[in-house]
């Protein structure tokens, strides 16, 4: 999933490196706080593991193999802004000293791979947390191989995304055609993503058996202030499900800015067209990708900031009941 | 997919660290020299003239072939990056034209082979070091260079453990339903996990020994020569000039 230099349109590449540095700012800021110097090793050693996990291949059948991403993995244990981190540095020195992935496509390599592959494991297995605290063990087992599916799927569903909107974008120019990109990217990785998971819970039992204190509730990390997932909450699970959303919007907007939707198509092939409304709304898309991506990322904010009020109503109205 | 055996070949014999001092890019400031390939890198990748393509296919093979890097080195790190560039280059040739599919492959190529050169003749310590002075954050440099040191130790590791593996009959399974070689590759990848948990402080333990701080600047403090300008300079100004051709400012 290692975009090389040249593939992707310029403005894709850039959107990817502006989202990407938005996000590791943030965590910077975050873990800035709580990260100490004798932290740095242990996120390194797991970085460092999951570099050489991945150089592990699994068969996938057919004389094909795959091999461990571990974003979820990573978050698993450690947490997502560890996870967001070590993934970073595994991916910089895999594009610095490897010549795997290139440097314009870092940005976008990183948002996949160490932003949204982590996030999105992080999410899955937090919302599934009733499952695994009902399900004991095998529940468990069950939360965290939905996670690692869902986390390399969807990394693997916006680099396919990515390289369509490229291609789209720049007239073939740059990135794959979109019946390529999609089908390809999307089954061959829906399969590795089994891979994925069944090594996952592969990995977390034998540590649970062998090294059951990298993995307890209450880890060296965790005493440290290090934030891990096991302390956190359905919805921050939520809100980093959202997080991804939030990071595939720019991409979408550069490809939906340029076409109509179907409505707006199927009337124009009628001759038909919109009569004089009836309620003028404050706001409106705007013509340009800007305008239609500033109206997206204000939208998503609403949303976002009204499914949290219901959720502390409700929350509220459970308390007093 | 194809990197992975090429990064196992790497590890095998300790990343490139030795090769790269031994080359006259390798004694370049690694500042002048992320620079310089980095503004080249981002000028092939924005090219889309035809002519302006091939052009800098012409002068990232002139620098690989000026690099002092072997021929064996360049064409396997080249081929880690093939899957990609076919995959991109076949779906442009059947809904394009094959014209667009060469076209990608150059430009694609173009930038693989700066880069190979960059990766091939800067060695790590200088690298992060380097990327510390251009400004990237603490955290991510010092991490970078612990996790660089500690993928020499863990890739050993894992080396060990796959010749005992095969030594044991085990010829890495047949498919995803093969559960007797997914427990057996599960078991080898936590197994890395334990061995480097165990490990990790020992290994902290003794670079602050040799007097690391926690930041990589005062670990280097080489000054940029006239050389290094030159470098930077050629670099530069081909990359502009490239760019100037396609935007039409030089006819």
């Amino acid at each position: 999933m290692h975009i090389p230099d040249g593939l992707m349109d310029p403005s894709v590449a850039l959107v990817g490196w502006v989202e990407f540095a938005v996000a590791i700012s943030l965590v910077l800021l975050v873990s800035g706080r709580k990260i100490r110097e004798q932290d740095l090793p242990r996120v390194a050693i797991l970085a460092a593991g999951i570099f050489v996990a991945q150089m592990v291949n699994f068969p996938i059948g057919g004389g094909t193999t795959g091999h461990l991403i571990g974003g979820a993995l990573f978050a698993i244990i450690a947490g997502p802004y560890m996870a967001i981190l070590g993934m970073t540095v595994v991916i910089l020195i895999q594009a610095l000293m490897f010549g795997d992935g290139g440097i314009t496509a870092l940005g976008l390599n990183a948002l996949n791979m160490a932003v949204i592959a982590p996030l999105a494991g992080w999410g899955v297995f937090g919302l599934l947390e009733p499952l695994y605290a009902s399900g004991g063990r095998l529940g468990r087992w069950a939360a965290a191989a939905a996670a690692s599916w869902a986390s390399v799927f969807i990394a693997a569903a916006a680099c396919a995304g990515e390289l369509a909107v490229s291609f789209a974008i720049s007239g073939g120019d740059f990135g794959i055609a979109p019946t390529i990109a999609i089908p390809a990217m999307l089954a061959y990785h829906a399969v590795i993503a089994f891979g994925e998971a069944i090594i996952t819970v592969g990995i977390l039992a034998y540590l649970s058996d062998v090294a059951p204190k990298l993995l307890s509730r209450k880890s060296a990390a965790e005493k440290e202030g290090v934030p891990s997932f096991r302390g956190s909450r359905i919805g921050f699970s939520a809100a980093a499900i959202l997080a991804v959303f939030a990071l595939i919007l720019p991409l979408y907007f550069l490809y939906a800015a340029e076409g109509e939707d179907g409505l707006e198509q199927t009337m124009s092939d009628a001759g038909t067209g919109e009569g004089s409304a009836m309620f003028v709304a404050p706001f409106s898309y705007g013509e340009s990708y800007f305008a239609a991506l500033f109206a997206g990322m204000l939208g998503f904010v609403i949303a976002g900031l009204a499914t949290v009020a219901i959720l502390k109503t409700l929350e509220s109205k459970n308390g007093e009941g | 997919m194809g990197s992975v055996g090429f990064w196992r070949k790497e590890l095998r014999i300790g990343l490139q660290d030795d090769r790269a001092e031994s080359t006259w890019l390798g004694r370049l400031d690694a500042r002048a020299k992320l620079v310089g390939i980095l503004i080249f890198v981002i000028a092939c990748a924005i090219l889309t003239a035809p002519e302006l393509v091939y052009a800098s296919l012409v002068i990232s093979l002139g620098i690989s072939a000026v690099s002092s890097l072997r021929p064996a080195y360049l064409i396997a790190s080249y081929a880690a990056a093939l899957p990609f560039i076919l995959l991109a280059a076949f779906s442009v040739t059947i809904t394009v034209g094959w014209d667009r599919g060469a076209l990608m492959i150059a430009r694609t190529s173009a930038c693989v082979l700066a880069l190979i050169v960059l990766v091939g003749t800067t060695s790590s310590f200088d690298l992060f070091a380097g990327l510390r002075r251009l400004g990237v954050p603490k955290v991510l440099t010092t991490l970078s260079l612990l996790v660089q040191k500690y993928i020499g130790l863990l890739g050993q590791e894992l080396s060990r453990m796959t010749t005992a593996r095969k030594a044991r009959g085990f010829r890495g399974g047949k498919s995803l339903l093969d559960k007797y070689a997914l427990r057996v590759i599960s078991n080898t990848a936590g197994m890395v996990f334990v061995r480097s948990a165990g490990r990790a402080d020992r290994a902290y333990e003794g670079l602050k020994s040799r007097g690391f701080d926690g930041d990589l600047v005062g670990w280097r403090q080489t000054r940029i020569k006239s050389g290094d300008l030159a470098f930077l300079s050629v670099l530069a100004a081909v990359s502009i000039s490239l760019l100037a051709l396609q935007a039409g400012l030089i006819a």
